[in-house]
């Protein structure tokens, strides 16, 4: 199951996702963080209370990072806990995102 | 993916199916089957056990069949052991590809007798817009710096160990972004487990047969 929640601070809009972002759960992750870069010039996807993440989940947050590129605004990935933070590692995705300790807001 | 590595694969000016290494165009294949289940929501993976997420079918009979076969293995719970497993049941991935390529009407089917005797298979391009276009999604996949689709950073990451990204763009070209296809090879969680199993698995394959000289 995944919880996701949303709220504006200092011009960012923050997406907070809660749980286990894996393929059951993959296409709400996107939908949401897809609609946030839509419509906000500065998106932060807070994953501080995030448990899991699968290969789907990562898929998730790649394609809202490709769309955040493509409109040319901001996206940030934060708080990580530490496994998640090791699949971004390995992945090798803080090459493509930009991974904060804390919100950037 | 299936249709897209065979393209990536048919010679342009022979129709032949070429491969600039052993298997590789097969590796390619079974990492194909192992993309498209993953595109389709079937399977799923995390840092170390792949699982089957969604038994229903996709459409595809070939994928279909594959599912089926590693429901039956509950005892398979890594990629490599997949790979490998889909690797010794590899013989029909690419006639049913060729066969769905030759319904769409991109490719067509020709045979003929090389000194009277050899069977000799061509699979012409009918239509070379569709091969171009797999190419050009690759060329800018690699030669870009933004983020590309995860399905082009899937066919990035299958050409790159089967040895098909030399049909895509030059040596020198390859060279010159070598980090940058490495890091595309690592950025999804499957695709960075199936690149390795594929090299895995090529390198016990090599272990294994005698060399000749």
């Amino acid at each position: 199951m995944i919880q996701l929640s949303e709220e504006t601070r200092s011009g960012w809009r923050v997406v907070s996702v809660s749980g286990r972002a894996d393929s059951e759960a993959a296409d709400a992750l996107e939908a949401a963080l897809r609609s946030a870069v839509k419509t906000n010039a500065r998106v932060a996807a807070d994953f501080a209370t995030l448990d899991y993440i699968s290969s789907a989940g990562l898929r998730a947050v790649l394609e809202a990072a490709r769309a955040a590129q493509t409109r040319g605004s901001e996206f940030a990935v934060c708080g990580l806990s530490a496994p998640v933070r090791k699949v971004f590692e390995m992945s090798g995705l803080h090459h493509v995102l930009r991974i904060h300790g804390e919100l950037p807001c | 993916m299936l249709e897209e590595v065979v393209l990536l694969a048919v010679d342009e000016t022979s129709g032949g199916l070429r491969s600039t290494r052993e298997f590789g165009t097969a590796y390619a294949l079974v990492g194909a089957v192992f993309f498209d289940l993953a595109l389709a929501r079937k399977i799923d993976t995390g840092t170390e056990a792949i699982h089957i997420v969604d038994r229903s079918p996709t459409g595809s009979a070939t994928l279909d069949r594959v599912l089926a076969a590693m429901d039956q293995r509950g005892d398979l719970t890594t990629v490599r052991q997949w790979i490998d497993e889909i690797f010794h049941r590899r013989d029909d991935l690419e006639g049913e590809a060729l066969s769905s390529l030759i319904r769409l009407g991109l490719l067509r089917h020709e045979k003929s007798k090389r000194l009277w005797i050899i069977d000799v298979e061509r699979f012409p391009l009918v239509d070379n817009r569709p091969q171009r276009d797999v190419r050009l999604r690759l060329a800018e996949a690699i030669l870009s710096d933004t983020i590309p689709a995860t399905r082009d950073i899937m066919l990035v990451s299958i050409a790159e160990p089967c040895g098909l990204l030399g049909y895509v763009l030059s040596e020198k070209q390859l060279a010159a972004r070598r980090e940058r296809i490495q890091m595309l090879c690592n950025l999804e969680t499957i695709s960075r487990k199936v690149a390795g199993a594929i090299n895995a698995l090529d390198a016990t394959l090599h272990q294994g047969i005698p060399r000749m000289m």
